[in-house]
């Protein structure tokens, strides 16, 4: 803690360098922070925030585990800087259930088998979720677009498209 | 990672070159698809990092009848993707824009970061090269407008100094009847670079341009072959002829993408798909 910013500030700074003030809003609540301007959002979600949901796969933009929602779009966190998301909204797979229960589209993900290990769930739950935002009907053809950039090395992707199929469909009819 | 960097993330122009002015060893970031990469395989190493995505100019994305179609620097790939104009105008920019990367990098990856990183391999350069882009740059001496031709020097080089900026590129307008198309051979799609891309494009006055990624140090505009096929003309044997014509005017290594020889190869099906794709309506 940096004694300035109150509960929310952290100074693990590994690079030696000043430590750079992070403003944000993850899943509604805001964060100030100090980072390491080498540190990335990935990182900085993980470590310092111990939002622990949000995995690195390959760390390198290949395979999706670290996707996020950043100001409505999906982005892949674990390249992306910490100090990139200053005055940006943010939202992760521990934003998506409300009070206690779990969104439509993590309950499907559960009904339809979609996940075995889970390592590759948090990522395709927020392609998914974005991909819902932007088009409440998507195709087959649309939700493997979406998915594309989402790896699963176990479950198979089939029961995965089911899932964000059956809850577009739930969605539509549920939250009207 | 091994590179110890600040960050600075200018408002305007002129902070930001004021900015390289004073700091040597200094990165621009853009979308950070390539340069994050590199940084975190410490294949390159940086004191300072530029963040150009607050600055104003860079934002711009616009397209003017008689001026064309202008890319800002701000201006990720998936914006190019939703573009109707784009789509209707200059289709192969769109085909090669949906072909790059997934979803969620499309949404940081910019299309001026993928021709100033210069990998051979990237899908955009050969669609600006058909439609003769300028790339915006600025420096300390003021702004300029280069021919996206004369932008590549090498793999990863290009003519860009360590104290410029590129702003955007310019597309000059089509007229009614241009028509383009972009063709990418990969090993996984919406993973991998081109093993090989094709650009092709057919003007109003059924000039020919060819463009072609993976196969040379830079991206190529196949300028010679252009020629003799404008001189023949128009033709249903034209896209046969240009599939065994076309091995003599490039270069490709043998890399983890792909042999030599399959480039060779695939090299000319792509252009004579591309070929076909646009003279079918006329020979038909
Ligand atoms: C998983 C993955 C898949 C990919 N797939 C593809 C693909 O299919 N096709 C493809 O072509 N590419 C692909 N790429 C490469 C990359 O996404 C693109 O090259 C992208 O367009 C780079 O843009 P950026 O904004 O992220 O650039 P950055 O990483 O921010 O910058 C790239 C380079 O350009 C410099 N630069 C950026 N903007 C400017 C500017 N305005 N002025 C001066 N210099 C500047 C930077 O300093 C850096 O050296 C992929 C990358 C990853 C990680
Ligand atoms: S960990 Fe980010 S894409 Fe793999
Ligand atoms: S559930 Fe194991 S990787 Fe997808």
């Amino acid at each position: 803690m940096c004694g300035e910013h109150g509960n929310n500030c952290f100074v693990h700074v590994d690079s030696g360098l000043p430590p750079v003030g992070l403003k944000c809003v993850v899943n509604g609540e805001e964060i100030q922070a100090c980072v390491d301007p080498t540190m990335t959002l990935l990182n900085f979600l993980r470590n310092e925030l111990k939002l622990f949901g949000t995995k690195e796969g390959c760390g390198e933009g290949e395979c999706g585990a670290c996707t996020i929602i950043m100001n409505g779009e999906t982005v892949n966190s674990c390249i992306i800087l910490a100090v990139e998301a200053d005055g940006a909204e943010i939202l992760t797979v521990e934003g998506l259930a409300k009070d206690g229960e779990l969104s439509i589209l993590q309950q499907e993900f559960i009904k339809m088998d979609a996940l075995q290990c889970g390592f590759c769930t948090p990522g395709m739950l927020m392609s998914a979720r974005a991909l819902l935002d932007r088009n409440p009907n998507p195709s087959e053809e649309e939700i493997k677009e979406a998915l594309a950039g989402n790896f699963c090395r176990c479950t198979g992707y089939i029961p995965i498209i089911d899932a964000v199929k059956s809850a577009a469909k739930r969605e539509r009819e549920e939250l009207k | 990672m091994l590179s110890k960097f600040d960050y600075y993330k200018p408002k305007s122009i002129k902070e930001a070159l004021d900015y390289l002015d004073n700091n040597d060893e200094t990165r621009i970031l853009a979308g950070g698809t390539d340069l994050m990469i590199l940084l975190r395989r410490n294949a390159i190493t940086c004191k300072h990092i530029l963040d150009i995505k607050a600055i104003p100019e860079i934002q711009r994305f616009d397209y003017k009848n008689g001026e064309g179609l202008y890319i800002g620097a701000g201006v990720n790939v998936n914006q190019i993707v939703d573009s109707e104009i784009i789509e209707e105008k200059y289709p192969a920019l769109h085909q090669a824009a949906a072909s790059l990367a997934s979803y969620q990098l499309r949404n940081r990856a910019t299309l001026v970061g993928n021709i100033c990183n210069a990998s051979p391999g990237g899908d955009l350069p050969p669609v600006l090269l058909v439609y003769d882009a300028e790339v915006h740059i600025i420096g300390p001496e003021g702004e300029k407008m280069v021919n996206i031709k004369d932008f590549f020097l090498g793999v990863k080089k290009t003519i860009l100094k360590d104290n410029e900026i590129v702003l955007g590129v310019l597309l000059p307008d089509v007229e009614e009847g241009d028509n383009s198309v972009y063709l990418k051979q990969s090993r996984l799609k919406g993973h991998d670079l081109a093993t090989v891309g094709v650009a092709a494009r057919r003007n109003n006055e059924n000039k020919i341009s060819l463009a072609i990624a993976a196969v040379a140090p830079i991206p190529l505009k196949l300028t010679e072959l252009e020629d003799v096929i404008n001189e023949k003309g128009l033709s249903n044997d034209l896209p046969d002829w240009v599939e065994g014509e076309i091995k003599k005017y490039i270069s490709p290594i043998s890399d983890v993408r792909s042999s030599k020889e399959y480039r060779i190869h695939i090299s000319g099906v792509l252009a004579k798909r591309a070929l076909q794709t646009l003279i079918e309506k006329e020979v038909n």
